[in-house]
């Protein structure tokens, strides 16, 4: 199986995951939203604070079904991204914050790998969150919270936008192959052709299935079809109530001194 | 709408690429008429049949659907009145799931879930995919894929029936599952197809189009003669 199969494959799992979930989609959103509020509102500094919230995924994967191996492996693509963004702070935050032994620790240092953890941590919320509705039912659960519909939809649209790009890109890259005769290069040139072709057939298909999204009465608002009719029971109210009070506990206190303080 | 008729009054398009697709294209279609659109490819068929849904308006003239004249205004109200089967199914659905692409058209009809829900199951068993509800549209096969298209217009009970290639990449079973729904439908039908069989066996009337223009318009046992000695 070629990447492009493995990530519409990939896709269409993520969709389907969707019934197994246990808890409210509601719920899970809002949980995720409040973690990323207190998680991302941790001073630069306070990398032991920060710490505590990696608890969440490694808690709630397992709890609702998820592999966290797989949401943590998964994660690591958001990696470069965030060395991108603190790789300088080493080099321009210089003032020394503790010392192991000779090597010295610079506040630079410190702020890098909290951005590290941060980028990790929200990814691996997000990714629990995905898994457990699906983007779709995480794009209805935001509705639900009181975004702005217009937002939802156009969420949905890149989301549908993205698998059309996929399987229009498989259908070139199968075609190419069939005619290839097992030249697997292409040269910059073919590069540029490829993805300009792309371009237009994607367009060209979204322009269909918006004129076929209007014969059907589509007027700017996605509509909600739930034949689940799920309802908040007990362990949604525990799980919520449950991780906003250990969020905001993990946020305000540092953890890491009371323990140390006790022990 | 109390007469499910579509008319075309010398209607002219022009796509924004300066290509004249229709050059003055008038006929009638009375209330329960089942009529065959036929003609080459790059004829003119879809066009005409975009334009009977407002999803394309005329450069000039007027398309009349029911006694509504089709305008950006009127575009809404005519689409709850004209259920369009696209030419490719890839195009039609675009949910997640076979059962909320069906769902589509019924919620943004302002429906109650209840009957939504029955009208996504009523459909779904006469286009014969019952049972494919929590699938992705994208794993389909090609013919299942085209069966499910026709769920997602049956759900939205619509006055009027406007097809374009409806028995394209279906298999003997599933084709006469459409030509069966087709037949039952009591309704205004308009079809765009290839399949002679087809226009043979649901149309009594026949439309000719050619270079975008209407080149014969009568009984179709009279039309397709004419199309093959013209063709052939």
């Amino acid at each position: 199986m070629g990447k492009t199969e493995k990530a519409i494959t990939m896709l269409h799992d993520m969709e389907c995951s969707a019934s197994a979930t246990t808890l409210h989609p509601v719920c899970l959103t809002l949980v995720t939203f409040i973690y990323l509020a207190t998680m991302l509102s941790v001073p630069a500094e306070s990398l032991s604070m920060l710490l505590w919230f990696a608890i969440y995924p490694i808690l709630m994967a397992p709890a609702t079904g998820l592999d966290f191996n797989r949401i943590f492996i998964k994660s690591l693509v958001a990696v470069p991204f965030a060395l991108m963004i603190g790789v300088f702070n080493p080099v321009f935050q210089t003032e020394p914050v503790f010392s192991i032994g000779n090597l010295v620790v610079s506040r630079g240092w410190i702020t890098f790998l909290s951005i590290l953890v941060r980028c990790l941590l929200s990814v691996q919320a997000l990714l629990i969150l995905v898994g457990n509705g699906g983007f779709i039912g995480m794009c209805h659960s935001l509705s639900a919270i009181g975004l702005p519909d217009i937002l939802i939809t156009q969420l949905m649209m890149v989301y549908r936008y993205l698998t059309i790009l996929l399987a229009e890109s498989l259908d070139m890259s199968r075609a190419r192959k069939a005619r290839g005769y097992g030249r697997s290069h292409m040269d910059i040139r073919m590069w540029g052709d490829f993805c300009g072709q792309l371009f237009m057939r994607t367009v060209d298909r979204a322009q269909n299935i918006h004129r076929a999204m209007l014969a059907r009465g589509f007027t700017g608002r996605m509509p909600r079809y739930d034949c689940r009719n799920r309802r908040w029971r007990l362990p949604d109210y525990l799980t919520l109530s449950v991780c906003v009070t250990a969020f905001i506990a993990m946020r305000i206190f540092n953890l890491s001194s009371i323990f140390t303080r006790i022990f | 709408m109390s007469h499910h008729y579509i008319k075309f009054d010398n209607v002219h398009f022009s796509y924004s690429n300066g290509y004249e697709a229709l050059k003055g294209i008038s006929f009638l279609i009375t209330h329960g008429e089942k009529v065959a659109l036929l003609g080459l490819n790059g004829a003119g068929k879809s066009t005409v049949l975009l334009h009977t849904n407002g999803l394309l308006l005329p450069t000039s003239g007027e398309v009349n659907i029911g006694g509504i004249p089709v305008t950006k205004k009127t575009a809404s109200a005519v689409r709850r009145a004209v259920g369009m089967l696209f030419q490719n199914p890839d195009d039609q659905l675009f949910m997640p799931t076979v059962e909320e692409d069906v769902a589509f058209g019924p919620l943004n009809m302002g429906l109650e879930k209840d009957e939504v829900r029955r009208r996504v199951a009523e459909a779904m068993e006469r286009a014969g995919v019952a049972g494919l509800e929590k699938r992705a549209p994208f794993q389909l096969s090609g013919g299942q894929k085209k069966s499910v298209a026709l769920a997602t217009i049956l759900s939205m009970e619509p006055d009027i029936l406007v097809m374009d290639e409806p028995t394209s990449q279906l298999d003997l079973v599933a084709r006469r599952r459409v030509v069966d729904v087709i037949a039952s439908f009591s309704h205004t039908c308009l079809i765009a197809t290839h399949d002679l069989d087809l226009a043979r066996d649901l149309c009594p009337r026949s439309i000719l189009i050619a270079d975008g223009r209407v080149t014969a318009d009568g009984p179709t046992s009279d039309i397709i003669p004419l199309f093959i000695s013209q063709y052939s």
